[in-house]
């Protein structure tokens, strides 16, 4: 039998995945998406004691969260495009201009390993060995 | 409202003019075109003004009932009990001073247009001017004390305006402030005076008024005397007597003719026009006389004694007008045990001649100083008679009549002075003893005054030629537009008292018109149960000061006629030291109050630095808590987080807690 309780613990979890996301991931889309999850939780949380007390309350709250959710999103991701466009970066921690005025930029105690990326395989020039694609380095932190 | 075509309408107008002819002249200041111009606008409008007064004097001068108009032209100002309206008034006086002040106005602004011409200041020159004689003649007009007070404090501010004309001189700056500072001190007691009156009087502020209601109403015999002195107060100040004369000398700062305005025709002359103008609450209080008359006497031996040994010729010329104003008061102060009309009038002839030889002397020093090249030490040099024949004449009629020589104006009136000194002196008066110590001390300053006047005289004009280098070789006579004035001024100085007194007792008789003094005899019946004699000529005292003046002449002729270095005997060596370092009066002022307001400003800084401090401390504490909490303001989002989470935690188990411990 699912009780009430099923239900909550898959909101908490949920909201804790989020949580823990949000506080380690440096990537903005990432923490978005990670406030996402802590807000799923959420309304799993109000799903389920609608469902609990046999009313519909919980529901429509729950869509209405979805729909400002999406709202939300909207507005994030022009914030994250803008953010993109001025410094070709999506790390949080470089972004931290707001901070008392005199006080030191807060860096990283060893430089983070740059990812490797992977260039999309094209089709070579017909009769052509294909290239190997060489390890690209992204720009460095502007901090 | 009134007739502009009455004596009164026909004053006011001369009263406006120098207004009108100060606003054109600071007009012209404005256009540099105009600016070499700005003489014309005051000249006119002071040369306007003087013939409408002297019109005026001429029309109501004949006649025997008492003379006394006034008009009101509106409210200044009100407040609860203290309603000021702008009342004009022409009795015998100001008509006299009216005429006296604009005429002489006249001659200097001639004069100053030659004497002042191109330098960089003469618009302003000539509209503070105009502003000073419009404020003078207000004073003199004025017949609500109030009104008296604008101008009164107008006076001060253009002479502190004039006296620091050349302000970035600092001992002209010094100078315009320490006049200033000096006359407001005697100021405060001219308010005070003014409020206590107010209040005696019923609390009216037209000078008639207050006068007559105290007249019927005599309030107790302390507290009148009280703001008698406190007026008084305002005339120390103002007039340079005892403690307060040291700004005159120093006034000397200011350009030759601004002297010779303040010194003759207006300023100084405001304390002893006051005190005419008050003398029917005077002859109240026969103490407030006497010590009028005791300062009166301490100014003039101790100025005259100053003036001794000077070698400035200006400032010799300053000191005997602090004397000869001293003289004044004497006379206003004799109302308590002779009539108060004859002290009066004695006082204000003397107000009369001293001011056109005045004018005389200080123009035909700024006449040397001229040709000289801005020297006015008289050692510097002497033996002009030939090279400045006119100044040398128009100035020596100055020096005879300030000598007191007989037949000029200055002999008439030093006459009736000490005459009205010993008529004080032997009457039944409680104070007779005192007046009559007066008496001899007035004698004796005459004596020093001819003998300071003669010895600036001879050495500037006779021994050998001398003419310092900075005259740059082409010492001459001054040009006529400065001449002239002088030449007119000597025809006054030499004229006027013989002419408007003892010829045709026109003075005296047209003075006696006044209502104030009518008023003031019948106060002194009253209180003194004496009848009020008349004015006579006396044969002995005018031999006295014949003696005297003759005398003084003399022994400065013996001694400075060759000209040549000072020759003082050991015997009063010391003596003549001090009245070198006049009497160390501003050593003395400087060591007792400069110096202890100077410690007291001192601490006053350093514990005003302590109280910053002490806010300046209690500013640091939020900074310094502020410096612990900064660094969490690091700008990183993931941080902030952080920090909701865990306050989010905290709050959790508290609630959690608080909610387990409450369940049964």
């Amino acid at each position: 039998m699912i009780s009430l309780w099923h239900f909550l613990a898959i909101g908490a979890v949920l909201f804790s995945l989020g949580l823990i996301g949000f506080l380690t991931r440096r990537n903005f889309i990432t923490m978005f998406l990670c406030a996402e999850l802590m807000l799923q939780g959420v309304v799993i949380n109000l799903l389920a004691f609608g469902r609990y007390h046999g009313t519909l309350q919980g529901q429509v709250f729950g869509l209405f969260i979805i729909t400002v959710a999406a709202c939300e999103a909207g507005l994030a991701m022009a914030f994250f495009l803008v953010l993109y466009k001025r410094a070709k970066t999506l790390d949080s921690s470089d972004w931290q201009d707001t901070r008392e005025h005199g006080l030191a930029a807060t860096l990283d105690l060893e430089p983070l390993k740059q990812p490797v990326v992977e260039e999309a395989p094209t089709l070579p020039v017909a009769g052509l060995v294909p290239e190997q694609p060489e390890v690209m380095m992204e720009e460095p932190s502007r901090v | 409202m009134f007739d502009l075509q009455s004596p009164l309408g026909l004053s006011i107008i001369a009263l406006l003019l120098p207004l009108l002819g100060s606003l054109l002249a600071a007009l012209c200041g404005g256009f540099a075109p105009l600016r070499k111009l700005a003489h014309l606008p005051v000249i006119l409008s002071f040369a306007a003004a003087a013939t409408i007064a002297i019109f005026v004097l001429l029309q109501v001068s004949h006649g025997k009932e008492t003379l006394f108009l006034t008009a009101d032209l509106g409210t200044w100002f009100s407040v609860g009990r203290l309603s000021v309206p702008i009342s004009l008034h022409l009795d015998p006086i100001s008509a006299i001073m009216l005429a006296m002040v604009t005429f002489i106005a006249t001659l200097i602004a001639i004069f100053s247009a030659s004497y002042m011409r191109g330098d960089s200041g003469y618009a302003r020159f000539f509209g503070v001017m105009g502003l000073f004689v419009f404020s003078m003649c207000l004073l003199v007009m004025a017949n609500n004390i109030f009104l008296l007070i604008a101008g009164w404090e107008g006076v001060g501010l253009c002479s502190y305006l004039l006296v620091g004309y050349y302000y970035a001189k600092p001992s002209a700056a010094a100078a315009a402030r320490k006049a200033f500072l000096v006359t407001r001190l005697g100021d405060v007691g001219l308010i005070l005076g003014v409020f206590l009156l107010w209040q005696m009087g019923g609390y009216h502020t037209n000078i008639d008024q207050l006068t007559n209601h105290i007249l019927h109403h005599p309030p107790s015999d302390a507290a009148l005397t009280t703001a008698l002195l406190c007026l008084f107060c305002g005339a120390i100040g103002k007039s340079a007597q005892f403690p307060l004369y040291v700004w005159l000398p120093d006034a000397m700062e200011g350009p030759t003719p601004v002297s010779a305005l303040i010194h003759a025709a207006t300023m100084v002359t405001a304390g002893v026009y006051l005190l005419a103008r008050m003398s029917p609450l005077f002859a109240l209080s026969p103490m407030a006389q006497i010590i009028v008359s005791c300062i009166g006497g301490i100014t003039a031996i101790l100025a005259a004694f100053i003036a001794l040994a000077q070698y400035d010729l200006k400032r010799v010329l300053a000191y005997s007008t602090v004397s000869q104003l001293g003289f004044m008061f004497m006379a206003l102060g004799c109302g308590g045990a002779i009539a108060p009309s004859i002290a009066v009038t004695a006082a204000i002839f003397h107000l009369f001649t001293h001011a056109f030889f005045k004018a005389l002397l200080f123009l035909g020093s700024g006449s040397v100083m001229h040709a000289m090249g801005n020297v006015i030490d008289v050692r510097k040099f002497g033996g002009l008679r030939k090279v400045m024949p006119i100044t040398h004449i128009t100035f020596l009629i100055g020096s005879l009549a300030l000598a007191g020589f007989p037949l000029l104006s200055g002999f008439w009136s030093k006459d009736q002075i000490i005459h009205a000194l010993s008529d004080a002196g032997k009457s039944r008066s409680i104070y007779a003893m005192q007046y009559f110590g007066l008496f001899i001390v007035a004698c004796v300053t005459a004596l020093m005054t001819a003998f300071y006047t003669f010895r600036v005289y001879f050495l500037t004009f006779w021994g050998e030629e001398k003419i310092p280098h900075e005259a740059h070789g082409h010492a001459h006579e001054s040009p006529r537009a400065m001449t002239y004035p002088l030449i007119v001024l000597a025809i006054g100085a030499f004229a006027v008292g013989l002419v408007v007194d003892p010829l045709t007792h026109w003075f005296g008789h047209f003075v006696d018109r006044a209502p104030v003094l009518h008023e003031a005899d019948h106060a002194y019946e009253k209180a003194s149960n004496m009848a009020v004699g008349s004015h006579s000529f006396s044969i002995e005292i005018a031999a006295i000061s014949t003696v005297l003046a003759l005398a003084g002449i003399g022994l400065a002729a013996v001694l400075y006629r060759k000209g040549g270095p000072e020759k003082v005997p050991a015997l009063i060596q010391p003596l003549f030291a001090m009245s070198a370092n006049k009497l160390y009066v501003d050593e003395v002022y400087s060591a007792t109050i400069v110096k202890p307001a100077e410690v007291l400003a001192n601490g006053g800084r350093q514990f005003d630095g302590f109280l910053d401090s002490l806010a300046r401390l209690i500013c640091y504490v939020p900074r310094l808590l502020a410096g612990v909490l900064k660094p969490l303001q690091n700008g990183l989002v993931q941080f902030y987080a952080l920090g909701m989470i865990l306050g989010l935690a905290v709050f959790l188990t508290v609630v959690v807690f608080r909610a387990t411990r409450t369940l049964p």
